[in-house]
């Protein structure tokens, strides 16, 4: 049972690129992180394309021998499966990418675990919970104003 | 008395890139607010300080706010 679970392990790491790379090159890099959790025979559950973030504090990295201060750096994520081996590997060969300020390899479930975005409306969550004691009816007007959220969510991201 | 926000919300696992949410618990120098008033179950109280302290790590909240 001990092996299922090792072989069965979800992991995420959360990666901060350098500012340096221009908007064309990004999706090469982000690419090239996806292939590297690949090569490691990690096996993709989710991931977010990086994008440009202003650090809330500033970060320090030596590149070439000159210590580089950042005060943006594109924040990506990627969630896979890999066996506990693997991941150290994939931890040393992080080290070394000098496109990579900082990352962060967490234990995780496969599930979603962000919640933000249902609380873009917040009655909506309080709605949730009373469903099971009203009858048909109030089914209904949950599943429409879910409908009509998802048309707000939209407009917006349009 | 105040209720615990992630069970009353359903939010079962705390993500540290969930900055929003993690923002409702710092106090205005980015501070981690007590769980006393936090009204968060211990246990939840816990994955939240992990939380906000890999969204530090990660450049997404502050160590301090000025």
């Amino acid at each position: 049972m001990e092996e299922n679970e090792i072989e069965g392990r979800i992991y995420e790491v959360g990666y901060l690129l350098t500012p340096n790379i221009s908007e064309e090159e990004l999706p090469a890099s982000y690419g090239n992180l996806k292939e590297l959790v690949g090569s490691f025979g990690g096996n993709l559950v989710a991931d977010e394309m990086p994008k440009l973030i202003s650090l809330a504090y500033p970060m320090y990295k030596t590149l070439q021998n000159v210590i580089t201060k950042f005060n943006t750096a594109y924040f990506g994520w990627v969630k896979f499966e890999m066996s506990p081996e693997k991941i150290a590997e994939l931890k040393k060969k992080l080290e070394l990418d000098s496109t990579v300020i900082r990352f962060l390899i967490i234990k995780t479930v496969k599930e979603n675990t962000i919640a933000a975005k249902r609380f873009v409306h917040r009655d909506m969550a309080r709605r949730k919970v009373p469903t099971v004691k009203k009858e048909g009816e109030a089914e209904e007007v949950v599943e429409i104003n879910k409908e009509e959220v998802d048309k707000e969510i939209d407009a917006m991201v349009a | 008395m105040k209720q615990d926000y992630f069970s009353s919300n359903n939010i079962k696992h705390i993500d540290y890139k969930d900055v929003e949410i993690l923002k409702k618990f710092l106090n205005p120098n980015g501070k981690i607010v007590n769980h006393k008033r936090t009204g968060v179950t211990s246990k939840n109280q816990r994955a939240l300080a992990e939380a906000v302290k890999r969204a530090r790590f990660m450049g997404l909240l502050p160590f301090v706010a000025k």
